[in-house]
């Protein structure tokens, strides 16, 4: 489904600057522990990572499309 | 809908295309704030790993797991 080539054409598609991972096998998933295992998919989920690779913002659902929270962060975090 | 975080490296993962709504009252990650973010090696568009750590002490990043089609769905 999410195949590097299908990643590639969707990605030039919407001309996007950001590298478009493929977590197929669902490992990352679970290990951030955002796998519905009910069923089997991710629940959407944004997250901030620091430069130290600490967690500075997370956010779920529906929330998770609206990108100003983690803009804020990202902001807060270039300033620093 | 595409959005950029100019400070921020975007990193998109795409879990099997789909993902699900959750309400903001069960937020299920095991991942929470100040928690160091569990490294990972995934594939990139062109098939490239991408590793996590390999931007600490360069960039701040942004992890966003995602519909496949960026919906609002």
């Amino acid at each position: 489904m999410d195949s590097a080539p299908s990643n590639k054409r969707f990605a030039a598609d919407l001309e996007l600057t950001f590298p478009l991972l493929s977590d197929f096998q669902k490992k990352v998933s679970e290990q951030y522990g955002i796998l519905d295992q009910a069923k089997g998919l991710a629940v959407r989920t944004t997250y901030v990572v620091d430069k130290q690779g600490v967690v500075q913002h997370v956010q779920q659902g529906s929330e998770a499309i609206d990108p100003s929270g983690a803009k804020l962060v990202c902001s807060r975090l270039s300033k620093q | 809908m595409v959005w950029r975080v100019r400070t921020c490296l975007v990193l998109a993962l795409l879990a099997l295309g789909m993902t699900v709504q959750a309400s903001g009252a069960d937020l299920i990650s095991k991942v929470k704030v100040g928690d160091q973010a569990p490294d990972f090696t995934l594939p990139d568009q062109n098939n490239k790993p991408v590793k996590l750590s390999e931007f600490r002490g360069k960039k701040n990043v942004v992890l966003a797991f995602y519909v496949l089609a960026f919906t609002a769905g």
